[in-house]
This record gives C-alpha cells, structure tokens and sequence, in this order.
C-alpha cells in the first residue's frame, strides 16, 4: 500500500477496483482458456484508458498481473492439451507444474480480491514489480493534474 | 528501471525454483497416477484380448507358439525386458498381421509367420511391436484416437459392448501416426542387434510386402495399416548400415521349416 498523487474520489475507486473485478470474473469465467482473462481485463483497459489517473492506473496494474498469468496458465493448458490429444503423457514435471501454476494463480487470487476491496475504499495499492512498471506506464496527463491543482 | 528487471528477475526465478522444489515430491505416487493408469491398461488389455479371443482361435501348441517364444523370449533377454510381462499369442489368422494389445498383449497372425521368409523377418515384426508395447504407444494411440474418457468409461462397463469391439478393431487394423511407426522401426533394430539377429530381412519384409502382389494384397492387413514401408525398408537399411556383423538364427532352419509346416497344415 502506498500513497497516491491525490485523493480519488469515490467514482473512480469504484472504477480502478471494478479491473481487478473483471479480471476474477473473468478467471473464473475463462478457466478453460487462460487468453480470456486477458482479453476481458485488455477490453476493459481500453474502455478506461482515457479515464482519470486513478482509474487508468489501475487497470493497467490489473492488465500486467493478467498477462504473466497468461503465460504460465497457456504452458499449463498446452501442456495438458498434449497429454490427452498428443503423444505427451502424465509426468512427474507436469504435476509439479500444474501445483506451481495453480499456486500462483491463487496468490494472485487472492492479491486481486484484497486489491479490489482496499482500492474501492480509495486507497492506493501498488504491488510489487507490477506497480513499478505500472509507474513507468502511466503517466498523469497534464489537463487532469491542472484539474488536481485546482482542486487542492 | 534496473529495479524492475531484478524484480521481474525474481519473480521468473522464484517460479522455477517452486517448480523445480515441487519436482522433488513424487507426485506420481502422491495421487496414483501410475497405479490407475496400470489399472486402467490392464482392464483394457483383458477387454480387448477377450474380444480376439473369442473369434480367432488361439494358437498355444508347444510346435508353434514354442518356436515364436524363443524368438521373443531371446530379444527380451538381449535387451533387458522382463519376458514374464509379455503376454504372447499366435492366432489362426490367414491376414498377415501382428499388432499389441494393452497391458504388454502382443499378437501375431498365423498369416504372417507363414508369409515371412525366415525367422529374422518375423523377428523384425516381433521386435517393432515390442518396441510399441515398450515405448507405450498403445496407450497413447488410444488416448488420443479415442480419449481417457471413454477408456474409463470402457473399463467401468459404462460403454457397450460394440464401442469396446471397435476400439479393439482400430488397434489391429489400423497404423500409429508417422512419428511413432518410425521410432519403433529403429527401436526394433536396436532390439534385434543387441539380441545378435540381423536387422536387413525386417526391411526385406517391408520391401516385399510394399511391392505390388496383387495375389497377396487381400491379406496384407499388416502392410496396408503400415504405411510407406519401402520408405521404412529405406531407413531400416540405412540406420543398420555396418552396425551388424551377420547374426546368429535364434530357431534353426529346422525349426523354422517346421513351424511353417505346422502353420501351413492348418490352413
């Protein structure tokens, strides 16, 4: 948890923690095919890329957590895919893949439901390594940092 | 920025670590894979040998099956396979063709004992369906062409009778894709030079059987489920190039004349 730029209000919480909602629904939702969750946070990013700093910035954190996850549940999905279609059969690597993937999946679960409650109360979390490139990312533009000076 | 790459750093290693950590456990044993696959495959193996059984007559004369044994039973040893394990039939059938069952069943034709030349032909064919016995292709054959549900389903009488006698049909009739046939051509080879018999007559067979003879073809199941076999004779050749110094017959001549006698009688 870390302090933002200014204090959002209570419209754009309830928008920054809705990307971590769409991507658990999506999780769930897209199981079977690990790319859903990706494309559902990725179509809400869009929808929100021109929102307020907040907002914005929060659906690209949500957006980057998705697009690691991708990349281990799509070797998990492939692989398995192998097993009961291709010549690929159950092996002790691959379990131990499944538990490692299934294990960050959950972690990141659970990071995702803490995010979306403490950000939809209007405080700011940034996770590690993924809030760093989020920075890099997400700039505040200019018209709206006007609007915060104005404000304060 | 060099924060964010060691952190990105981190979080690749910290994920295979855990993965490499969580090899350390046999997972295997964990949740039984290898006890409900052994299971599965040797319900299966019963279910489909059941189905030969009944309709092709099993031949277990000391006169032939003695001879096929000696055969199997010299190319196990060589190579340091457990006999006992493998379940070896010889049906009355005029089809030349052989063909492995689950749970280590390996079947061989009466018609193709008596279509091949010598005995190391027939041990080229023992030796390649060995190979897919041991490399596992059965199964995996059958997981892909018919998937690990039904196989389930067949092994806890959820799937009828005419579902099982299918299944059992495309594993004697039909080839494993390109990939597997070749890998267990040249394991067959590496059977037979270790067991000391000469690889070239298997790619004879192959030869002769590719070639165009009309008065055989009605019969020729094993070669038409064994496709490009001159390609097949072509690479068995090559690969055993220099490596075999003219082996030594396992049956004799005697015993090899006499066997096709026996078989050639009772057709």
């Amino acid at each position: 948890m870390s302090t933002f730029a200014y204090k959002p209000d209570d419209h754009e919480a309830e928008k920054a923690s809705n990307s971590y909602l769409m991507s658990l629904i999506a999780v769930i939702a897209g199981l079977p095919l690990p790319i859903i969750n990706l494309i559902a946070t990725f179509i809400f990013y869009m929808g929100n890329r021109n929102g307020t700093y907040f907002v914005r910035w929060h659906c690209t954190q949500a957006l980057l957590s998705q697009a690691s996850l991708v990349l281990i549940n799509s070797t998990g999905f492939w692989w398995t895919m192998s097993i009961i279609f291709g010549p690929a059969t159950v092996s002790n690597s691959y379990l131990a893949y499944i538990i490692a993937a299934v294990s960050f999946n959950l972690v990141e679960f659970v990071a995702t439901i803490y995010t979306a409650v403490t950000v939809r109360k209007g405080v700011h979390v940034s996770w590690w390594f993924y809030g760093d490139i989020t920075d890099l990312i997400c700039k505040p533009n200019q018209a709206y940092e006007k609007n915060i000076f104005s404000r304060f | 920025m060099k924060k964010i790459f060691f952190q990105g750093f981190s979080l690749v290693v910290l994920f295979f670590a855990g993965w490499f950590a969580l090899q350390q456990v046999d997972w295997m044993s964990v949740f039984k894979v290898e006890q409900v696959t052994k299971s599965t495959e040797e319900k299966l193996g019963d279910l489909f040998w059941e189905i030969f059984g009944k309709e092709e007559k099993d031949l277990r004369a000391s006169d032939i099956i003695g001879p096929v044994d000696s055969i199997l039973t010299k190319i196990c040893t060589a190579n340091d396979i457990d006999r006992s394990q493998i379940k070896l039939h010889v049906l009355d059938n005029e089809e030349v063709n052989a063909f492995a069952l689950p749970n280590k069943h390996l079947v061989v034709f009466s018609g193709l004992i008596l279509a091949s030349e010598n005995e190391a032909e027939l041990s080229g064919v023992i030796g390649h369906e060995l190979a897919h016995i041991q490399l596992n292709h059965v199964m995996k054959k059958l997981m892909k062409e018919v998937g690990l549900s039904v196989l389930i389903s067949m092994t806890t009488g959820g799937s009828g009778t005419e579902i099982i006698r299918e299944t059992a049909k495309m594993l004697s009739s039909s080839a494993f894709d390109r990939g597997l046939e070749r890998e267990a051509d040249i394991k067959s080879v590496d059977y037979l030079l270790k067991a000391d018999i000469q690889p070239e007559p298997f790619a004879d067979f192959l030869f002769r059987l590719g070639a165009d003879q009309p008065e055989m073809l009605k019969n020729l199941t094993w070669i038409s489920t064994h496709p490009e076999s001159k390609e097949r004779a072509e690479y068995i050749i090559e690969y055993s190039r220099g490596r075999s110094d003219g082996g030594k017959p396992v049956l004799g001549k005697e015993a090899w004349d006499a066997l096709q006698q026996t078989l050639g009688e009772l057709q």
